[in-house]
């Protein structure tokens, strides 16, 4: 899963997209994927979403992401196919559980939901800058400056305390406490007390980023000021009525 | 371009003034280094230029700091932000951006930048700086060095007049170090920007910038040419500056009597002083 989000460079149709669009059409399949009622409608979305992906160059990213979400949806497909009672039963086991045909139908069809809707969400991260995205959302939708750059920042500040941390830990390792120990609740007590050195840190760290910001004239930015601008083509009009399609048909033909 | 009269600053929660007294003038064009103990009030005196003090950290503020003309106390940071350009010792912490185009970006769209000319100054700052091919990377991946350079031309490209360092070069190797002050130097005589940089490294500072002054205890200690400065090897140690090995060696070969002039500031000069000397003095064996 590392790395997942990160944006992959690339020149495809797929990434000259608005982003705009982009987000859309993902939201869109998210929403068919959640309003499909048949396996083969769920698997179809699947499908959609990897043939997106592989126009986008990052087709062995979305497979792996697959593999994961079907991983994690194994412990969802067990949870939930005993605890469906209605229907035939087809396997009786012992314990008072058994397994319906409705039950295994409805698992399954959970499953493929999840994944055809987590897919698109993830997908569209990798193939689009983030700045892309908070610049159209100030552009077009509207939304003030001031949350986009926080929301971006806060993004980027998360590898950056990784690394503090992981320096602040090194010195203490050098120091002689024990952090690879074996024992969870160890370690995580061994953890806990370095959250006061990382957070004075990093408002220090903050203190300056918000004065570097300033001196670059944050506070007299405009609503206008956006240097890039963020047109719709044919192709994005396209592919925002492929995802209404798309989404129209998971509601009627259900 | 820059004066400072009677200037003396105290923060919030200080026991003592971070600077006093400090009479000073710093003319366009100059190249200024900036050296000292920690805790000699460097970075204090950096904030008072681009008015960080008193707009960000309160205290007791007294005399007068004009840059370009203006109060600083009277002018607000987004207005002195436009003659004052500052480069912080943070590398990560002031980025802003996550990579390098919109890092430049950044500035020239919050000062309103006409839209057509951005292009053209992205361009040729990142030309002027060695740059170009970093231009559509991310920030993350740079080295160091790299990422020092995306900082100061994201400042550069907003044309200040003055630009303001904070140990730009505290977290890079010796290489890099040479290279941001060799860009330093191209910026001051190339544009005229006006440099101010606080900086540990005596031997760069030396070698770079054509005034040094020394603070120590919050009050300028020693100012004036780095071959003035470096002058007296025992006053700077007595302080904890480390004079540079070559000024040392002048200035011991000079208490020997074996040699007078200007004090080297870099090898090349040093070996020259060096050559020099044994020429005279081996001429008649």
């Amino acid at each position: 899963m590392k790395g997942m989000l990160e944006y992959s460079q690339g020149d495809t149709v797929i990434h000259k997209l608005n982003p705009l669009s982009k987000m859309i059409m993902a939201f869109l399949l998210c929403l068919s994927s959640f309003v499909s009622s048949y396996i083969l409608m769920a698997v179809c979305i699947i499908a959609i979403n990897l043939t997106i992906a592989s126009m986008a160059g990052i087709a062995k990213k979305a497979l792996s992401l697959l593999k994961t979400l079907l991983k994690i949806g194994i412990v969802l497909f067990l949870l939930q196919i005993f605890f469906i009672r209605t229907g035939n039963m087809i396997l009786d086991l012992p314990f008072g559980l058994f397994i319906t045909d409705v039950g295994l139908e409805f698992s399954v069809l959970l499953v493929l939901r999840l994944a055809g809707a987590t897919m698109p969400l993830v997908l569209m991260l990798t193939v689009t800058k983030m700045s892309d995205l908070t610049n159209v959302f100030v552009q077009k939708l509207h939304i003030p400056y001031k949350y986009t750059f926080a929301f971006i920042t806060a993004l980027r500040f998360i590898p950056i305390f990784e690394n503090e941390m992981n320096g602040i830990i090194e010195a203490q390792t050098a120091r002689g406490v024990q952090f690879d120990t074996r024992n969870p609740i160890k370690k995580m007590k061994l953890v806990l007390p370095l959250c006061v050195p990382l957070l004075i840190s990093s408002v220090k760290r903050i203190e300056g980023s918000a004065i570097s910001a300033e001196l670059r004239g944050f506070n007299i930015r405009k609503k206008n000021s956006g240097y890039k601008q963020y047109r719709f083509y044919l192709k994005d009009y396209l592919i925002m009525l492929l995802a209404v399609v798309t989404l129209a048909a998971c509601l009627f033909i259900a | 371009m820059i004066e400072f009269k009677d200037f003396s600053f105290k923060y919030k929660n200080g026991e003592k003034n971070a600077l006093s007294g400090i009479n000073l003038k710093i003319n366009r064009g100059d190249f200024v280094g900036v050296i000292g103990n920690s805790g000699a009030g460097k970075s204090t005196f950096t904030y008072a230029v681009n008015g960080v003090i008193p707009h960000h950290f309160e205290g007791d503020f007294y005399g007068e700091v004009i840059v370009n003309g203006k109060d600083t106390v009277e002018s607000s940071p987004s207005e002195l932000a436009l003659s004052v350009g500052s480069v912080f010792q943070d590398i990560d912490g002031q980025m802003v951006a996550s990579v390098v185009e919109d890092e430049l970006l950044f500035g020239l769209e919050n000062f309103g930048v006409p839209h057509q000319e951005i292009e053209k100054r992205i361009s040729d700052i990142l030309k002027m700086v060695g740059i170009e091919e970093l231009r559509h990377r991310n920030i993350s991946t740079l080295s160091g060095g790299q990422k020092q350079k995306v900082a100061i031309s994201a400042v550069v490209a907003l044309m200040p007049d003055i630009l303001v360092l904070d140990e730009p070069t505290a977290e890079l190797d010796p290489q890099s170090s040479q290279q941001i002050f060799g860009m330093l130097r191209m910026l001051n005589e190339k544009m005229g920007i006006t440099v101010i940089v606080v900086e540990q490294k005596i031997m760069l500072l030396s070698e770079f910038s054509k005034r040094l002054l020394i603070f120590n205890e919050g009050s300028i200690f020693l100012e004036g040419s780095p071959q003035e400065v470096l002058k007296d090897t025992s006053k700077l140690l007595e302080i904890g500056v480390n004079c540079p090995r070559v000024a040392s060696l002048a200035n011991c070969l000079t208490d020997r009597k074996l040699y007078e002039g200007r004090v080297p500031v870099n090898i090349e000069e040093a070996e020259a002083m060096v050559g020099s000397i044994i020429k005279v003095n081996c001429q008649g064996q």
